[in-house]
């Protein structure tokens, strides 16, 4: 990787970890100062460039500004950089006093004895491959147990600190599940552990955890964050989205421990892909997540190629934790990106097919789903096959049958006697029975038609055929619509009687114009056959009544203008038994299939499970959800790729090709610059900052902050990593371990830095206030999810169902309100109530107000991280909220069942919930405040429904709810 | 190096934020170290400037009233009243819902002029035109978005997209609360919906969540969400659970030794006292009569129209939903609240189906408000509140002088209509050192801004002034860049043509 070679007499950076020998080191010193007050003037931006001068490479601080240069290697004095940086002039200061920088003496000084050192620059540290460097050596040699663990200890010695003592069993037992599960163990898991005395005891808990469906849920929490997955679209509307399906491939993936590179490059191009599989379709949801504008008179383009901006930006921010978003209006002010190389990443992402609407979708079933199909499938094949064997006997029977049908035609045309119409329109009845129109048909029209009904074998049904209609004349469409079909028989001498019609059946009818509309007595709609008017079509109703004599008087309202009415047909009838009679053009063809499907027994019952069962088929399809996916465009409808100048997408400037950021790398070999050429080039070996922003944000989870803390920044406006080496060891590791998850996780919680009490003493507290240096374990709330499905799994009430669409826990009312949006917030009863947070619905503009509160997003856009935060409105929820109170509630039950004793039952509950039993004081404590409150409650039965129970003792409820509050139960141990 | 994303500020600043600035001094955490030592504390002496407001009560208009009907009288437009929209109005320009040339609509209702600077207010503003005198009317606003949410999202978090923090979040990171029993940023919304963009209007982006605004709620159920005890729990009761929290956690510290558990103890405190004070503040029958009687306030009246499928066709002039959350606002900044953004929703005058005409609905909505609005500076004055407070008044747009025709092309009663115009609007703002009178003019018709055009930035930046917060340097680094509320470039103004 040609660009990353290091220039030759720089000082490497990290290659004395210990900090303790104060050298100036450019990235670490210099580049900081440099980055936050000069380079918005004198950085790679060349149109906010001032004076000409750059002062993010070496050359371009040494640029001769005329005489003078602001960098003169080893010469401070005669450095202007220094004399206006030190100048005590207003107008020559440097930074200028109105620009809101301003360095301290310290800043002063480093840069100082910087330029007296040579001056010398080195590439930013994270554009360099990370590479694993040899262990530091440390004085206590019995402490690490796992390479990382050196790292950390040799840190902590050089600042004459000592690591943490181990945490009791329990401590650790619930730090490690609520880490890898999100639940906390129960305490059969505990106790087992906690005597299981056996080398491998921790490592058993971590297989077992990482091999637990709760993994996979609680560890996709932290990708749907990075993939701003919601069910709702954003903006005014806010609509429901069906995206489920993708959050069931995340969890999927993660309990299968895909690894990394297949898990990015079927998210990001999966339908790039050789012949793509379903699953390889579903991860493409990752980038449909994006949001959509539904609102009315929107530019479809403009929230299109906002879509389109977003995915860049978070794709960079997601791999490579870089910001892109300045480049959109102009180039990057701190880090060597262009508004060129912005809008040439753009054009990679600019070529799919969504244009702000929901499709393209495609259906996704559920393995549920998938089974029942394959079970139905199979029930249809072997129906088939059993029918393609016919009994002996069939033969005889069919011939016998079609013998009895020669006796009489199947279907005799009927006579008209006389007709009435609105518009004076006459039909002529030709011999074969058909009628037509004398001349022009009307734009609309109703007929009365008279017709004979013969005397003897009463008729069945009736039947219309139409004929396709002559070309040219008045009317351009040649459909038909017969909105309503009525009939009335009319007996010599007695008044007429209204007839109904049952089971209409047509060969053909157009969508939204079925069959059925035209008997059900509304004139909105009825039969109708575009597109397929120029050909023949059938209809048939059965007569609920057989008649026999008389005169049939049909009316056919015909009024839906345009000339759409029947130019040529016939009305026929039929004496043989319904079933017998089908829609067919030609009621004589297909008469087999016919005595096969309703008249003879033994295929007729075949026949009949085979429709249901197909029945079943079609609905089920129907069911699956329609999950958005990427597609690319087909060549020849390729967007013209061109820069938006200041980010307008209506201000388009010069053209621009599909190309990666090449500063990072260039394409892997037999790769092209489309989306399946990012990701493998996101996961190329040369890659610098994939690995490295992984394994920072897994650490982060873990430890409460990265290495690097600015997680959504590895350029050169972030912070520098507190350990760069053990940040590149766990880097290359991860790769070396081929991408696995499960791996990296393994690695860090069985280290002896992990397994560090997070006790803090005040000296400890003095020295490391951050706990920077991990001298302690880490300490920090839990997160939103994990406060409610502890307080599930405390109680015994959460339901261990995996995936599937999201649910509806108690909200309080109201609190849905959005504009022109009839969805409604209704509260889930029954098992959906208590599934694990990771499923609650997420809508964007009005998030569910507990998750939000406890520092989740909304969903709007890619989250690298929830910065945490301390406030009363989170106790009002854990003590107020209707879930948290129904989890006391069924915990206080768990607790009274557990035992006679009081002090038992309150150990009981303090377990489930804290898994380590109570010290003496605490049970004192909590034993008091049950007896202060047993009188508090005059009436019982309303708090008992505040809790959702019939009967209980509501001290225990308080009690139960008071556990659920404490600081070290909202906190990982 | 800006480290303001980083969390020991953030719990440092979690602190000050709810207990005022001098911080409760417990335990032996070293909260000034953490307030000095690094970016937000070492930027504060930066972007801190002298500051008029204590407090602002924002009033925004959800769907944009029809600047052309309440305060751009144009004789020359009613003239042109009937006649097809000039070509030049319409060519390269996009619209909502306008299609092909629609005609010209002049103001609907009369107008007068008012007060002794003679300001032309509609007939449908008597109370803020008995107040005019008081308030600057700006009537050049421009705006670059047309669409409700993303305008309102522009206006009121600086970017058009999803997931900036609000104006409200940016004032209480910048200032904190000077109550220490009350949220700094409240929000109260009336009209039966929420806006258009949706509670991310006040949502805190990428500043901590501490940050996002408090919705108070006045539709009869808890003023603020879980504010209630459950059912059957007393007081008394409450007290004991919080009292063995606080002695369980007290020991936990003293083991653990976390300044964190300290914030915790105080946090539950906190939050017992507000179960109090809230529902105290928000209590308007604390008010004399005469005081209900300025602003048109009923205490505790929920409107049917606030929780109806489509609310529009409920509204009733007399419906005081609006005037309550006036009356609260002045409770709320007289109580030390910094920021208390008021929405109502209705005022998206299309005229294509019933409930959003400019004939018959405007008439109503400015029923609702009118008073309201004209007790609420009424009240600020008599109270000496008005010289510390900064009221601005305004929808996201403004609405064209051309009838909307994407149904009719001819007026008809109960459906006129004027689509979205984000090319020249009028807001209005008081108090904290604005100097009243008239500010900025359109074109004979209203189309286009003649003179001293105000933008979305220019508006933003004046509003941070007012407060005490410099507009330029008062940032947030995020995403590699210095995060501002008016936006990255330079484009932003503030108004002091408009300032005392």
């Amino acid at each position: 990787m040609r660009l990353f070679i290091v220039p030759l007499g720089i000082i490497l950076f990290g290659t004395t970890e210990t900090g303790a020998a104060e050298e100036i080191q450019f990235n670490r010193d210099v580049r900081p100062i440099l980055s936050a007050n000069c380079f918005s003037c004198h950085g790679p931006d060349k149109k906010a460039r001032k004076a000409k001068l750059r002062l993010d490479t070496r050359d371009g601080a040494l640029f001769d500004l005329g005489g003078y240069k602001a960098l003169e290697s080893g010469k401070a004095d005669d450095s202007e950089l220094i004399l206006r940086i030190e100048s005590d002039d207003p107008d020559e200061i440097m930074p200028p006093p109105d620009s809101g920088h301003e360095l301290t003496a310290k800043d002063k000084k480093t840069l100082r004895q910087w330029i007296n050192n040579g001056g010398d620059y080195e590439i930013h540290w994270s554009l360099k491959k990370p590479i694993k460097t040899s262990l530091p050596n440390t004085k206590k040699k019995d402490w690490p147990r796992h390479p990382l663990d050196h790292f950390i200890l040799n840190k902590l010695e050089a600042k004459g600190m000592d690591p943490s003592q181990d945490l009791d069993r329990h401590r650790w037992i619930r730090r490690v599940s609520l880490d890898l599960t999100g639940l906390p163990p129960t305490i059969e898991e505990a106790d087992a552990f906690a005597v299981d005395k056996s080398k491998e005891a921790h490592k058993k808990v971590v297989d077992r955890l990482l091999a637990s469906n709760g993994y996979g849920e609680h560890w996709a929490r932290m990708w749907l964050d990075l993939a701003r997955f919601a069910d709702t679209k954003g903006y005014e509307k806010d609509r429901h989205r069906d995206v489920w399906r993708y959050r069931d491939w995340v969890i999927n993936a993660l309990n299968q421990d895909m690894p990394f590179d297949q898990f990015t490059i079927e998210q990001l191009a999966g339908d790039l892909l050789p012949e793509p599989t379903s699953d390889q379709m579903l991860a493409t949801a990752f980038h449909r997540n994006t949001m959509e504008n539904d609102e009315g008179g929107t530019d479809n383009e403009e929230f299109r190629v906002a879509a389109v901006k977003d995915r860049v930006d978070t794709t960079i921010q997601v791999w490579m934790g870089l910001t892109m978003g300045c480049a959109k209006c102009h180039s990057h002010k701190y880090d060597p990106i262009s508004i060129e190389d912005y809008y040439s990443f753009y054009a990679v992402f600019n070529q799919t097919e969504d244009a702000d609407r929901v499709t393209p979708v495609m259906p996704f079933p559920t393995a549920e789903q998938s089974a029942e199909l394959k079970e139905l499938e199979i029930k249809v094949s072997s129906l088939n096959q059993r029918l393609e064997v016919k009994p002996d006997d069939f033969t005889d029977a069919l011939a016998k049958w079609k013998k009895q049908l020669a006796k009489e035609p199947l279907w005799k045309p009927l006579k008209l006697l006389k007709m009435k119409s609105k518009k004076n329109v006459t039909l002529k009845q030709a011999k074969n029975g058909s009628l037509s129109v004398d001349k022009e048909n009307p734009d609309r029209d109703t007929w009365v038609l008279s017709l004979e009904v013969p005397e003897g074998k009463p008729l069945t049904a009736i039947r219309i055929d139409s004929f396709p209609k002559k070309k040219g004349g008045k009317w351009k469409d040649k459909n038909v619509a017969l909105r309503e079909l009525t009939a009335e028989w009319i007996e010599e001498g007695k008044n007429p009687v209204s007839l109904s019609f049952t089971n209409p059946r047509a060969d053909f009818s157009q969508r939204g114009w079925e069959v059925a509309k035209a008997i059900d007595r509304k004139t909105n709609a009825g039969w109708a056959f575009s597109p397929k008017a120029a050909q023949p079509h059938a209809a048939v109703f059965d007569l609920a009544k057989p008649i026999s004599g008389g005169r049939l008087r049909l009316t056919l309202e015909q009024e839906y203008g345009q000339g759409l009415l029947f130019e040529e047909f016939r009305l026929s009838a039929s004496t043989y038994p319904t079933k017998w009679l089908s829609p067919e053009i030609d009621p004589m063809r297909n008469l087999d299939q016919l005595f096969e499907e309703v008249e003879y027994p033994q295929t007729r019952e075949l026949h009949a499970q085979l429709k249901t069962a197909k029945d079943k088929v079609n609905q089920l399809k129907n069911s699956f959800s329609k999950t958005p996916v990427m597609r690319e465009l087909p060549t020849n409808r390729h967007r013209d790729n061109r820069l938006h100048n200041r980010g307008n997408f209506l201000d388009q400037g010069k053209k621009v090709s599909p190309a990666v950021l090449e500063l990072f790398g260039k394409l892997p070999d037999g790769t092209k610059a489309d989306r399946l050429g990012v990701a493998r080039w996101l996961m190329e070996e040369d890659n610098p900052l994939t690995a490295r922003v992984m394994v920072n944000r897994i650490w982060a989870r873990l430890f409460g902050k990265g290495l690097i803390e600015t997680e959504e920044d590895f350029g050169s406006q972030g912070l520098m990593p507190s350990h760069p080496q053990l940040l590149d060891w766990l880097a290359v590791d991860y790769r070396e371990n081929g991408w696995s998850l499960k791996k990296l996780l393994k690695t860090i919680v069985l280290s002896r830095t992990y397994r560090q009490n997070s006790s803090i003493s005040p000296d400890s507290l003095a020295a490391d206030p951050t706990n920077q240096l991990l001298g302690r374990g880490p300490r920090f709330r839990l997160s939103a999810e994990v406060v409610r499905d502890q307080s599930l799994v405390s109680s015994d009430l959460l339901t261990r169902k995996i995936g599937g669409p999201s649910v509806m826990p108690p909200q309080p009312p109201g609190v849905w309100k959005s504009t022109y949006s009839g969805e409604k917030w209704k509260n889930a009863t029954g098992p959906d109530r208590y599934r694990r947070a990771l499923y609650t619905y997420l809508k964007r503009t009005s998030p569910h107000p507990a998750m939000i509160t406890f520092d989740a997003g909304s969903g709007e856009v890619c989250q690298i991280r929830r910065i945490r935060t301390n406030t009363p409105l989170q106790a009002l929820i854990t003590l107020n909220d209707e879930s948290y109170l129904e989890a006391s509630g069924a915990l206080a039950n768990l607790m009274q069942k557990s035992s006679n004793e009081l002090a038992q039952q309150i150990t009981f509950g303090f377990r489930r919930v804290l898994t380590r039993p109570p010290n003496p004081e605490e049970l004192k404590r909590l034993t008091d405040l049950y007896h202060q409150l047993k009188p508090e409650f005059s009436d019982q039965t309303a708090f008992l429904s505040s809790a959702k129970l019939e009967k209980g003792d509501p001290a225990m409820i308080a009690l139960a709810s008071v556990l659920l509050n404490l600081d070290e139960t909202l906190m990982k141990p | 190096m800006d480290l303001s994303l980083n969390l020991q500020n953030t719990q440092a600043i979690t602190r000050r934020h709810f207990f005022g600035q001098t911080g409760l001094g417990f335990g032996s955490i070293a909260l000034n170290h953490l307030l000095t030592s690094n970016g937000y504390a070492a930027k504060e002496k930066g972007f801190r400037i002298p500051a008029k407001a204590k407090s602002i009560i924002y009033l925004h208009m959800a769907g944009s009233p029809s600047q052309i009907d309440l305060f751009e009288n144009k004789p020359a437009l009613t003239k042109f009243h009937g006649k097809d929209c000039p070509k030049e109005y319409l060519e390269g320009k996009r619209f909502a819902f306008i299609k092909g040339t629609p005609k010209m609509m002049g103001p609907v209702f009369d107008y007068k002029q008012r007060g002794e600077s003679g300001q032309w207010v509609s007939e449908l503003m008597p109370g803020l035109s008995s107040v005019i005198d008081d308030v600057c009317v700006i009537r050049s606003m421009h705006t670059e978005q047309f669409n409700h949410s993303p305008a309102q999202l522009l206006l009121q978090t600086g970017n058009s997209l999803l997931g900036y923090p609000s104006m409200g979040s940016w004032v209480t990171y910048g200032l904190g609360s000077s109550n220490e029993n009350l949220p700094g940023f409240v929000v109260l919304a009336s009209g039966g919906k929420t806006p258009s963009a949706g509670k991310s209007l006040w949502g805190s982006g990428f500043l901590p969540t501490l940050y996002q605004g408090v919705q108070c709620r006045t539709d009869g159920g808890d003023p603020i969400l879980y504010l209630s005890d459950p059912k059957g729990l007393s007081r008394k009761a409450r007290r004991k659970t919080l009292d063995a929290i606080k002695d369980l956690n007290e020991y936990q510290h003293k083991h653990v030794g976390d300044p964190e558990t300290l914030t915790r103890i105080s946090q539950y405190e906190l939050a017992f006292r507000m179960q109090m004070s809230v529902p105290e503040v928000m209590d308007l029958k604390k008010e004399p009569d005469h005081v209900l009687k300025m602003y048109g306030a009923k205490p505790g009246h929920v409107s049917e129209s606030e929780s109806a499928a489509d609310p529009r066709q409920l509204y009733k002039g007399n419906d005081p939903t609006f005037a309550n959350n006036c009356l609260l606002a002045r409770r709320l900044v007289e109580n030390g609240v910094r920021f208390v953004q008021l929405y109502d929703w209705g005022w998206d005058h299309h005229g294509s189906s019933l409930g959003e005409s400019i004939d018959e609905t405007l008439p109503i909505k400015c029923q609702q408000i009118d008073r309201a609005i004209a007790g609420l500076i009424t009240d600020l004055k008599q109270r000496g509140l008005f010289e510390e407070t900064l009221i601005v008044w305004g929808g996201e747009f403004g609405r064209t002088p051309m009838m909307q025709n994407n149904v009719r092309n001819e007026l008809k009663k109960g459906f006129y209509g004027r689509d979205h115009h984000p090319h020249a609007f009028t807001m209005w703002m008081a108090g904290a050192g604005i100097k009243p009178g008239a500010y900025g003019e359109t074109d004979d018709i209203g189309y286009y801004i003649a003179e001293n055009p105000v933008g979305i930035r220019d508006l933003q930046s004046t509003i941070l002034h007012q407060i005490g917060l410099d507009p330029h340097r008062f940032s947030f680094a995020y995403q590699g860049l210095n995060q501002r509320l008016i936006g990255p470039t330079e484009e932003g103004k503030v108004v002091h043509d408009i300032l005392v």
